[in-house]
């Protein structure tokens, strides 16, 4: 009987525990967890945060649902180290649990702002329930914020100051909200959106360090640049730090990240990750890549646990990942690798349209669609065929993209 | 975009303004991709008759820059 163990009870784990039940029905499956609370869904936490979404839809598995397919969920339990060697899991109670096969699924936690009050009372990251609730409790007593971090993450903290009628300013080291995907124009569709709930951008700014009062209480943001910005509420998204420190006596190839094959195959044997904390070889992009979004996470779990059981390279990770920004009136999808890639094209269509793609070698990697996402499973489509159209970029920018105008593949 | 309204004279697809605690909710990023593209669609022109197709069961929300119930009665 093969004995399974995954460490992390997120999506991804908890989607490689489910599959290997369903591919390995006698084997012991354990599921070891660090969090108080067994699988719920990330992505809503933000909408409880602003108080739009009640806590009981959050969750997905309760305890029984472990039960009921025989899996051993250990929560509260923080792993020490690996030993790749012995195949034992060393967890903080002094206890081993041997495996057969490993799973490393334990994602990241919120990177701390490296300034001074960084963690005083009201300054807050965004990552688990329980931020999110601190968040939620926080924010309904508070009265002027500031946001620190520039990206996907850090614009949830804006949306939810803009739910809970606090006035906002958003701190922005450069120019504008995610630089690396977003020109001039597709940002000012962003900034707009900011604004329309109360989120004033400050441009060229960030944050030297926090004042607190007597109490350790945030009281202020002071930017590089001696601006104060006075606040009761603060939010930091500057990134993840990727949860590995367990792992730093094993010989595991880490780079920003746990390197893996497109199987999820790390370079130590019987030993696979995944979800946020992989790097791994995208077969699309031809090349080693990150990703955390929701559905990339689940089959790359998914795909991981398939490998797993069958005890060979039986499947492989090819997955175009998207990532929703669903706070303001118009949607905002980015989708593959919007920052990557050698070339891109872009246009703006209306005050809230905008369209960007990104291509490499002349096939489409990634891009970013504001306001009408009615292009993206034309796009999704031709990643996934690995068809050359930079070339013809202009029929990609028509509002309506048709894609019989494309010359046909194999033309090509 | 289309408005609220072309949606609210959708008999599957409703914008609903709260969500009960017992609601099976999903955000948009959560739809299989067939579903993702069948739901952008309703968003816009009114469902189809794709919607048959859809993993979606009656009462499930979706969370996108609104709330919108299945409704399939």
């Amino acid at each position: 009987m093969t004995e399974y163990v995954i460490i992390g009870d997120g999506i991804s784990g908890s989607s490689a525990a489910e599959t290997l039940r369903e591919e390995d029905p006698d084997s012991d499956i354990t599921v070891i967890t660090d969090e108080g609370e067994s699988l719920y869904n990330r992505i809503l936490i933000k909408e409880h945060a602003k108080g739009k979404l009640p806590e009981a839809p959050i969750s997905i598995h309760d305890e029984d649902w472990y039960d009921e397919r025989d899996i051993d969920l250990s929560l509260n339990t923080h792993v020490t180290t690996i030993d790749p060697d012995e195949k034992t899991v060393h967890v903080h109670q002094d206890e081993n649990i041997s495996y057969d096969k490993l799973l490393i699924a334990t994602g990241g936690t919120p990177t701390q702002l490296p300034v001074p009050n960084s963690d005083a009372a009201g300054v807050h990251h965004f990552w688990t329930f329980q931020d999110a609730r601190k968040i939620k409790e926080s924010a309904e007593s508070a009265d002027d914020a500031v946001v620190v971090g520039a990206g996907l993450l850090g614009i949830d903290f804006a949306a939810v100051c803009g739910a809970q009628g606090v006035s906002g300013k958003y701190l922005m080291r450069g120019d504008r909200w995610w630089r690396y995907a977003l020109s001039a124009d597709g940002a000012e569709i962003m900034h707009d959106g900011m604004r329309d709930v109360g989120v004033e951008p400050v441009f060229d700014s960030g944050v030297d360090r926090f004042e607190t009062d007597d109490n350790g209480q945030v009281t202020a943001a002071v930017d590089p640049n001696g601006e104060r910005y006075e606040c009761d509420f603060a939010g930091v998204a500057i990134g993840l730090t990727f949860n590995t420190e367990f792992l730093y006596e094993t010989d595991l190839e880490m780079e920003n990240g746990i390197v893996v094959d497109e199987y999820m195959e790390t370079n130590l044997e019987d030993v696979y990750a995944a979800g946020d904390i992989t790097r791994f070889y995208d077969v699309l992009l031809g090349e080693q890549a990150q990703n955390g979004s929701w559905g990339s996470a689940k089959e790359q779990g998914r795909v991981a646990a398939i490998n797993m059981a069958a005890d060979e390279r039986s499947e492989e990770f090819q997955w175009v990942s998207s990532y929703s920004i669903t706070h303001f009136d118009f949607p905002f999808l980015s989708f593959g690798h919007p920052t990557l890639g050698d070339d891109h094209a872009e246009r703006r269509y209306s005050d809230t349209e905008w369209r960007r793609v990104a291509f490499k070698d002349g096939k489409i990697v990634g891009g970013v669609l504001i306001g009408d996402l009615s292009p993206q499973s034309t796009f999704k489509q031709l990643m996934r065929e690995q068809r050359e159209v930079a070339d013809q970029a202009d029929v990609l920018l028509e509002q309506s993209v048709d894609i019989d105008k494309l010359a046909p593949a194999q033309e090509q | 975009m289309a408005t609220s309204e072309t949606v609210d004279r959708s008999p599957a697809l409703r914008r609903v303004e709260s969500i009960p605690a017992d609601a099976t909710v999903r955000h948009v990023d959560q739809l299989e991709p067939s579903t993702l593209t069948w739901f952008l669609e309703a968003i816009e022109a009114g469902p189809t008759a794709a919607l048959e197709a859809a993993d979606l069961e009656d009462g499930d929300v979706i969370v996108f820059t609104a709330c919108y119930r299945i409704d399939r009665s």
